[in-house]
Order: structure tokens, then C-alpha cells, then sequence
């Protein structure tokens, strides 16, 4: 088996699926050991012409899935949840974990049913939400504490027991992604009411799983191989593939300056985007710009400063050397 | 560094003005990166201080971190030239000297009213202590922000171990900053350093001031005896 083929990557299989041909079981990407945890980066693909929403199940497959493997994440909850002050905000899900149709400390996937017009046709899609791992993702790099951390294989983590529950990484995500569960984390045993306000919790790519050669659970769950998990560049250029095939569209390869996570869909974003209302908990679909990009031009700007200080430096100090050896010569000059 | 009496006038120059413009360049970034660095703590939003005229910015991290870097620039290039164009120069009166550590406790004794002070060098020897202080601080802060600033252009997947020393070493030297700061703003309003805060914004202290406290600098300056100086000077220390 070529090593192609071991990762799991059948082109010709994956044509089928997108084309609509049945092929059971081809097109799921088998990372094996020692693929993510050798840093080699990945990227999923979910490629909405194959989900449909698990009709039938009262949680979609990959829900499902997420949730049994996270379902004791979440430590026990400090009663009562300490007042933050001076802003009051406390954010407990610990009574609605039964929730599974919006993002929440204890649902770090949901499917978004879209109702669209197809060209005069009535048609639905299921859009799968999660955290899309971002290459450049401004969550992990501007969280104060290094709780939040993009890993080389992609997976963006955030460390339960490092987070302060400040919901910075949530104000700069284009789509809002981490929620919030106060009364846990570290932050109970330094300052509860006056700084931090729990743990920030999201998808962490199923990273432990990964490490030991595992897929993601939602990947591993869905019975329409509608995700997949791979190599990116070969993720990146098997999205292109079904994208032509099925004249469809691409969403995550750009936006907020490019992501590990490309959607597959035969019907443009624009309209998915449409049916999603941005709202606490339910992400939408629509341009997201990298804001952090304007500041780039500064931040090299930055890097090259120790050099304005080192060429100013050195000239300013031959400078005045020249002037003191000028007033010495001077000084002896009037001696003679 | 152009030391000078300016007997006519009463003055000492102390400080030249590439000293004041180093100063003040580190100064007051160094103000705005702390403000800007609180605010890169999601306080701002928490606090209200986004309520504040003229501060509804402040809960906008992504701007923040802009006016941070802005002033990141200024203080990492004032930094490094001062410690270039003043090391070649050989203008080394910041360094601490031995003895400095007991000396500036016998001072901190005396601004106490406990024993008398010693004649003084140019700076005091807690000044010295300081700026070695200060100076580790500033080393510190830049190095960490820069690793921090590479990881957030070119570098998100950095390596962990490397990001949390970088994040925890700009944290902990920004609590030490902030506390120095104080430190030095305290130092400064004790009533017998009042004299050298002109020095700060003008570059020159009172002569009597300088002879009185500081004749270690005086006499580096001008070597003749003190009390022909001093008989010379009867004027102006009764200023």
C-alpha cells in the first residue's frame, strides 16, 4: 500500500462519493501513529454534499460522538459560582448539557439545518459547525496566558487548567467559537471576583486522539464519510477536486487568512450563510477577515527595531567620538 | 554625556539631550506599552473602562495590541541605542560600583533621619542598583516580546514550551515594571531627590544642589579644593 493510500487517501474514491456514486468506507483519512504527533499539519474537509444530518438519530452521528468523548471535560462546578465583579456575567451550562444545537461548553459541534432555493429548488443542507482551527488563529496567539496554543499538526487546544475564562480567544474569533462555563478552572483559587470567570472550552481536534493515532471523533463517527481528516496539502487539493467536480464552493481556505478546515458545498456560501443567523453559540458563514493582518506591517516593524536602534546607536556614538577627538586636536592645537 | 558647571548661571548640566530624548523615548512608550498591556487582559470590557471618554478602544484588543507594537518600536530602538552609543563612549556612571548595595542602604537610612548621607557620585548608589534593575527588566520584556511578536507573525505553531516561556516571562517582568515604575516615581518624591527632577525635564540640576549633595561629580568636573570653591560660591548658596 503506497503511503498515500495508507493515509487513507483514495482520489478515485473520493471522486465517486462526490459525484454521488456509493463507496462505503473510502475517503476517511487514517492519520496512524505518530502522523500528528509528528507535526506534520492536517486539515479536515467536510463536504456537505455527503452530510445529511443523520435523519433518524435524535443526535447527529458526529454530535454524538463529541460529546461522548468530552463528557467528563469539564470538572465539577463550584457552588456557587463566585460573582464576578464589577460586571456580573456568569456563564452556566453546567444544567443544559443537554443541549446539542448550539455550540456550549459541553457541545463543541452542532449541525445547522439550511433551508436554501437551489435555482428554483427546494433543498437542505446540513452544515456541521465546529471551532475551523485557523492557521494564523489570533485565539491562540493574543490569549494572555498561553492557555490557547496551535499545535504544529494544526489542532488549536486551549489548557482547561491554564485558562482564565476571560473570553478574549471569543472576542477575536471571526466566529465566536469558544464558550464560556464559570465556577471551574484556576482562576477560583487566585482571584475569583476580580479577575478571570472560568475555562474557555471548544473542539480541540480530538488532539489526544490524534497523538495516538486515532481520528477525530467526529470524523471517525459519521456514517457519510462527510468529514474527513488528512495531510493538508492533500486535504487542500482534494477540496479543490470535489469542488470541480461537483461545480460547488469552498469555505475556510481564505477566510481569517486561510484554516485547517475546508467545507466542500454545492451550493454557494453566500446562501448557506443566508438561513445563519450570527447569534451566541451559532457561528454564520460569512467573509471573515483576518483582523490581526493589520497589524502585521507594525509587528515587523518591531522585529526590525532593535536594528533602527542598533544603526542609530553606532553612528550617533562614532559621531560624538569624532566631535571629542575634533575638541582634543582643538585642545592641543591651542597649546601650541 | 556633557557634564558642565555653569557657574554664571548657578546650574550643572546632567543630563545632555540625547540623554533626555532616551529618557523620555523609553519613558513614555514604556507607559503606553503598560497601559496597552492591560488592556490586552480582557479587563477593559470587565471594568468599564470602556465607558470612559476617549477610551471605548480600550476593550478592542486587536487595536490595542496595534498602539502596543507602535510603541514597542520606540522602546526596543531606544533601548538598544542606548546601550550601544553609551557603551562605546565608555560612559559607564550608571554602572553599579562595589559597595553600592551598603551605601544605598545607609542612604535609605538617612532619608529616615538615621545617620547622614555620603557624599555622592554623579547618581546614588540606589540609582545604580536601579538602573541595573530597570535595565534586566527592559532586557527581559524586549526579548520575550519579541519571541511573542515573531510567534504572532510568522511562527502560531510555535513551540509550547517556548510560547509559555515568552508569555510567562513578559508577564511576570510586566508585574516587575509596573512595580519599578512606582518605585522610581517614589524615589523621585522623597523630599532630598526632589532637586534632580529638573535635571529630567530641563538637563540641569542647581549648582548647590550638585555641591551639596553630589561633590564626588563636582570634583570630577572641577578638580580644585572645596573650599576655594566654595568661597568662590558664597552667592549663589544663599540662593
Amino acid at each position: 500500500m503506497s503511503a498515500d493510500k495508507k493515509a487513507g487517501l483514495n482520489r478515485r474514491a473520493f471522486l465517486k462519493v462526490s459525484t454521488g456514486v456509493a463507496a462505503a468506507g473510502a475517503g476517511v483519512v487514517l492519520p496512524g501513529k505518530g502522523f500528528a504527533a509528528g507535526g506534520k499539519p492536517l486539515a479536515t474537509l467536510i463536504d456537505l454534499s455527503r452530510c445529511d444530518g443523520c435523519p433518524g438519530k435524535e443526535i447527529p452521528a458526529c454530535v454524538g460522538a463529541c460529546r461522548t468523548i468530552n463528557r467528563d471535560k469539564i470538572p465539577k462546578i463550584h457552588e456557587p459560582i463566585p460573582e464576578p465583579w464589577p460586571r456580573k456575567t456568569i456563564e452556566d451550562w453546567s444544567k443544559k448539557r443537554e443541549v446539542f444545537n448550539r455550540l456550549t461548553p459541553y457541545n463543541f459541534i452542532y449541525v445547522h439545518q439550511a433551508e436554501i432555493d437551489d435555482r428554483g429548488q427546494k433543498r437542505t443542507v446540513f452544515v456541521p459547525r465546529r471551532c475551523m482551527h485557523c492557521d494564523n488563529p489570533a485565539c491562540a496567539t493574543i490569549c494572555p496566558f498561553s492557555a490557547n496554543h496551535k499545535y504544529e499538526n494544526g489542532a488549536v487546544v486551549i489548557d482547561q487548567e491554564l485558562c482564565f475564562g476571560g473570553a478574549k480567544c471569543k472576542t477575536v474569533c471571526p466566529w465566536a467559537i469558544p464558550q464560556r462555563q464559570s465556577g471551574v478552572g484556576i482562576y477560583l483559587h487566585i482571584l475569583p471576583s476580580l479577575a478571570g470567570n472560568g475555562v474557555m472550552y471548544k473542539c480541540d481536534l480530538c488532539n489526544d486522539r490524534l497523538r495516538e493515532g486515532k481520528l477525530p471523533g467526529c470524523v471517525e463517527a459519521c456514517p457519510q464519510q462527510a468529514m474527513l481528516i488528512g495531510n493538508r496539502k492533500e486535504i487542500y487539493a482534494l477540496a479543490e477536486e470535489r469542488a470541480r467536480a461537483m461545480k460547488g464552493f469552498i469555505y475556510g481556505k481564505k477566510e481569517n487568512g486561510g484554516t485547517a478546515t475546508l467545507y466542500v458545498s454545492p451550493v454557494s456560501f453566500s446562501a448557506l450563510n443566508g438561513t445563519m443567523k450570527k447569534q451566541p453559540g451559532t457561528p454564520d458563514m460569512g467573509p471573515a477577515e483576518r483582523r490581526m493582518a493589520k497589524t502585521d506591517k507594525m509587528g515587523k516593524a518591531v522585529l526590525q527595531a532593535p536594528l533602527y536602534g542598533i544603526a542609530v546607536g553606532v553612528a550617533g556614538a562614532f559621531m560624538a567620538l569624532s566631535r571629542r577627538k575634533d575638541r582634543v586636536k582643538g585642545g592641543d592645537d591651542s597649546h601650541e | 554625556m556633557s557634564d558642565k558647571i555653569l557657574n554664571d548661571r548657578g546650574l550643572v548640566i546632567r543630563h545632555d539631550l540625547i540623554e533626555l530624548v532616551e529618557h523620555w523615548a523609553i519613558a513614555l512608550s514604556g507607559l503606553l506599552l503598560l497601559v496597552t498591556g492591560i488592556f490586552e487582559l480582557p479587563m477593559a470590557n470587565r471594568y468599564y473602562i470602556t465607558s470612559l471618554p476617549g477610551l471605548s478602544w480600550s476593550g478592542d484588543f486587536i487595536t490595542s495590541l496595534y498602539i502596543h507594537y507602535i510603541a514597542s518600536v520606540v522602546f526596543i530602538a531606544a533601548a538598544v541605542f542606548h546601550l550601544l552609543y553609551h557603551g562605546i563612549l565608555g560612559e559607564g556612571g550608571m554602572i553599579p560600583r562595589r559597595g553600592d548595595l551598603k551605601s544605598s542602604i545607609e542612604v535609605m537610612k538617612s532619608f529616615f533621619g538615621k545617620g547622614e548621607e555620603p557624599p555622592f557620585h554623579k547618581y546614588l548608589p540606589e540609582q545604580r542598583l536601579a538602573y541595573v534593575g530597570m535595565a534586566f527588566i527592559i532586557a527581559m520584556l524586549i526579548l520575550s516580546g519579541l519571541v511573542k511578536t515573531y510567534k504572532n507573525l510568522y511562527a502560531p505553531d510555535m513551540s509550547l514550551t517556548l510560547v509559555l516561556w515568552a508569555t510567562w516571562t513578559h508577564n511576570i517582568f510586566f508585574m516587575l515594571f509596573i512595580m519599578a515604575f512606582v518605585a522610581h516615581i517614589g524615589a523621585i518624591l522623597l523630599k532630598p531627590n526632589r532637586p534632580m527632577i529638573r535635571g529630567i525635564f530641563t538637563g540641569t540640576v542647581r549648582l548647590d544642589y550638585a555641591r551639596h549633595r553630589h561633590p564626588l561629580w563636582i570634583k570630577e568636573m572641577d578638580p580644585r579644593p572645596v573650599d576655594e570653591i566654595k568661597m568662590k560660591l558664597e552667592p549663589v548658596d544663599k540662593v
